[in-house]
């Protein structure tokens, strides 16, 4: 795009050196399309000539460019005290840029701007224009973008969308009129932050006041103090051994402890860093999003992971909580960390890690395939979060929890999210566990089905990994790359949805090799580019090392080996072979005999009792926690 | 803890390429290595024996989550 005649500039380029001019013939090429005129003078002149070359030429703008550190301060001071001695600065602004070049010098040497190595073409036609740079040239936008808002939801395969109406209808029919202490528990939290809420001096953005035990202030009313203690008595009651004690006598699980007043008061400055300074991964109108876990045990340790990933470019964060919380009834309270994988699910923590997040960075609060997934609908609802997650089919086959149970928690999770207007992702992790891809797929799209039943916005996970199925069928003999992009191709075929491959992509491909795993989820993040999904999950270098928690700088390894597709793919897009067509057609044909299965057993929790959706030799098994605690409403 | 070790977030990697016979000698090595820049708690992330010795990357961790951070 040219500007208006009046406002062009003449330029003119010197490379003070022997050969490197490519950094300023790039910035003539962007300034000459701006329709400025650039003249770029021969490498290595002597600085007499330079100067006689702008005293003839009268340019608005000199910008000089040095890479060679060997004698830098002397040249280019001489060249900028005999331009003032010869008065050429009067109308003629000096700037200075290369890898020799840092601002600071250049303010010293008294140049009128000082370009550093990472200065972008854009800038430097920025500053002869004299504005700022277009939020395109400077990065990333981070306003945040909603994953499911382009998808009209429609089911385009006539059968298969008439076998999950019916299943639909059934499996509702029997959750709507169930429960659970998970169910009563959610609700019931809905209510102890209600009240939370109301004492205005403690309200729950600001979790340093809202301690474990009394997240009340002393200034609270007695009724609402009372209040309060009766509604976390009741929540004791529905809670697990483990959790009761805690609610009964503020026992914490081992290796847990509540952080200090004098840790939280470092908060603000750990959430500060690094704002301002964000890196970009892809353009602004780019897919897929990218979101990294995390989940280190300690909110703070979180927080100091969730400020590297924004700093790196990372789109979105995901809550990761222990996986005995997948087991566990009911939620602690607190600013409580521990020294195991997970960060723990509790108002207050989650709290403080929302009151660090910048702006524009997406988050999702998610359950861990089990008991507590109503409760954290819930916290992701009402502290704010853009995402959750709810799992039936995979918490049923591959979490351990009773089905039954996930189905009435699942149901009621739906409807709550729906309440809250938050999208949620539906996973297909059972595949690694062994079952096949179609029957995963099958049962995502029943819980999917059954969300956009009830007024949600489901995202679907399929999963881009190398999966016991391929392992064993030969599937990815050849490449990563058609089977992968075989599940996106039958599910688009089915539904027009918001597709978010994970989780991680490249799921058992990555080693402990730092460069082979962020080389690998690169790859596998380039396919989701390809296939124009909305957002994906990234794996960090050391996710195959199971000797400890991750890395801060293993994140950054994997962050900047995905910036780095970006760079290469571009527009460009990585092709399929045929097979992937093939392999499409024949997945959305055993998908509907899935489907016309689990029609034949009943609904959704018998043909996830009956391994319809994921069978025993498949490697999928029923879970029994929480077996036995649904009820029918009276 | 040194003023240094405390800004280290969490884990510390060193990697590099020891001339060994085999991958039981590069683990000694690499654990050692570490041992004599004063951690004695490493572990071996990654180790691939080819050619004339090891790939290596051995990690310690300075501060684990739930620990009182020294950068905090």
């Amino acid at each position: 795009m040219s500007i208006p005649s009046m406002t062009k500039k003449k330029v003119l380029l010197a490379p003070v050196d022997p050969v490197h001019d490519v950094g300023l013939k790039m910035i003539r090429r962007a300034l000459q399309e701006r329709g400025h005129e650039a003249i770029l003078l021969a490498p290595d002149l002597p600085v007499e000539e330079i100067l006689r070359e702008i005293a003839r030429s009268q340019p608005d703008f000199v910008f000089l460019s040095r890479t060679l550190g060997y004698g830098v301060t002397e040249t280019l001071a001489r060249i900028i005290d005999l331009a003032d001695f010869a008065g050429l600065r009067e109308k003629t602004r000096f700037a200075v840029g290369g890898m020799a070049i840092r601002p600071q010098l250049a303010a010293e040497l008294g140049f009128d701007r000082g370009f550093g190595p990472k200065t972008t073409v854009e800038e430097a036609v920025a500053y002869v224009e004299g504005r700022k740079l277009t939020e395109r040239e400077s990065g990333p936008s981070r306003a945040k973008r909603n994953l499911s808002s382009n998808y009209s939801y429609q089911f385009k395969h006539p059968v298969i969308s008439q076998v999950l109406t019916e299943l639909v209808a059934r499996t509702s029919g029997w959750a709507a009129v169930r429960t659970s202490p998970g169910v009563k528990r959610a609700l019931l939290r809905q209510k102890i932050l209600q009240v939370t809420q109301r004492d205005e001096t403690s309200p729950i953005p600001e979790p340093v006041s809202l301690m474990a035990q009394t997240p009340l202030t002393p200034e609270a009313p007695f009724s609402q103090r009372r209040e309060l203690h009766e509604l976390r008595r009741q929540y004791a009651q529905l809670a697990g051994g483990a959790i009761r004690a805690y609610y009964d006598q503020g026992d914490l699980p081992p290796k847990t402890r509540s952080l200090s007043k004098e840790e939280l008061a470092f908060l603000t400055n750990l959430a500060n860093k690094g704002k301002g300074e964000e890196r970009q991964l892809h353009l602004p109108d780019q897919r897929p999003l990218i979101f990294v876990q995390y989940g280190t045990g300690c909110p703070f340790m979180d927080i100091a992971h969730i400020k590297l990933a924004e700093a790196w470019g990372a789109d979105g964060v995901i809550h990761f909580d222990p996986s005995w919380g997948a087991r566990a009834e009911g939620l602690l309270e607190g600013n409580l960390s521990h020294e195991e994988d997970g960060s723990i699910l509790t108002p207050q923590n989650l709290a403080i890690i929302q009151s660090s997040l910048t702006r524009g960075t997406l988050w999702q609060v998610r359950a861990h395939r089990g008991l507590n997934t109503p409760e954290t609908v819930v916290l992701a609802g009402e502290l704010g979060a853009d995402l959750t997650k709810i799992n039936i089919a995979y918490g049923s086959l591959g979490g351990g929890t009773d089905p039954d149970r996930l189905v009435v928690d699942g149901y009621q999770s739906m409807k709550l999210a729906a309440a809250y207007g938050l999208p949620y992702d539906v996973v297909t992790n059972e595949e690694l566990a062994g079952v096949p891809a179609h029957k995963a797929l099958a049962g995502m799209l029943i819980s999917a089905a059954l969300g956009i039943t009830l007024g949600g916005r489901p995202i679907l996970q399929p999963l881009f990994a190398y999966s016991p199925e391929v392992m064993i069928g030969g599937q990815m003999d050849d490449n990563y790359v058609d089977f992968n992009a075989a599940k996106i191709l039958a599910l688009r075929e089915i539904i027009d949805a918001p597709l978010w491959p994970g989780a991680p992509v490249g799921f058992l491909t990555q080693s402990e090799d730092r460069v082979q795993s962020s080389l690998a989820t690169s790859l596998h993040a380039m396919l989701a580019a390809s296939m124009g999904v909305e957002a994906i999950t990234i794996a960090s270098s050391d996710e195959a090392y199971s000797g400890g928690p991750i890395s801060a700088a293993s994140r950054v390894d994997t962050l900047r080996a995905v910036a780095e597709g970006f760079r290469f793919l571009g527009a460009a897009r990585i092709q399929h072979t045929d097979r992937a067509r093939e392999w499409a057609d024949k997945m959305v044909h055993d998908i509907e005999e899935v489907l016309e299965k689990a029609l034949e057993a009943g609904s959704l929790r018998d043909a996830l009792y009956q391994g319809v959706l994921g069978s025993q030799e498949d490697g999928a098994y029923p879970g029994r926690a929480g077996r036995g605690t649904v009820r029918e409403i009276s | 803890m040194s003023e240094i070790k405390k800004k280290i977030l969490d884990a510390l990697d060193v990697e590099t390429f020891f001339v060994c016979e085999n991958e039981e000698e590069a683990r000694g090595l690499a654990l050692g290595l570490m041992a004599e820049m004063g951690f004695s708690q490493a572990d071996v992330v990654f180790l691939e024996t080819k050619g004339p010795g090891a790939r290596v990357r051995v990690r310690t961790y300075v501060h684990r989550p739930g620990n009182r951070y020294g950068w905090l």
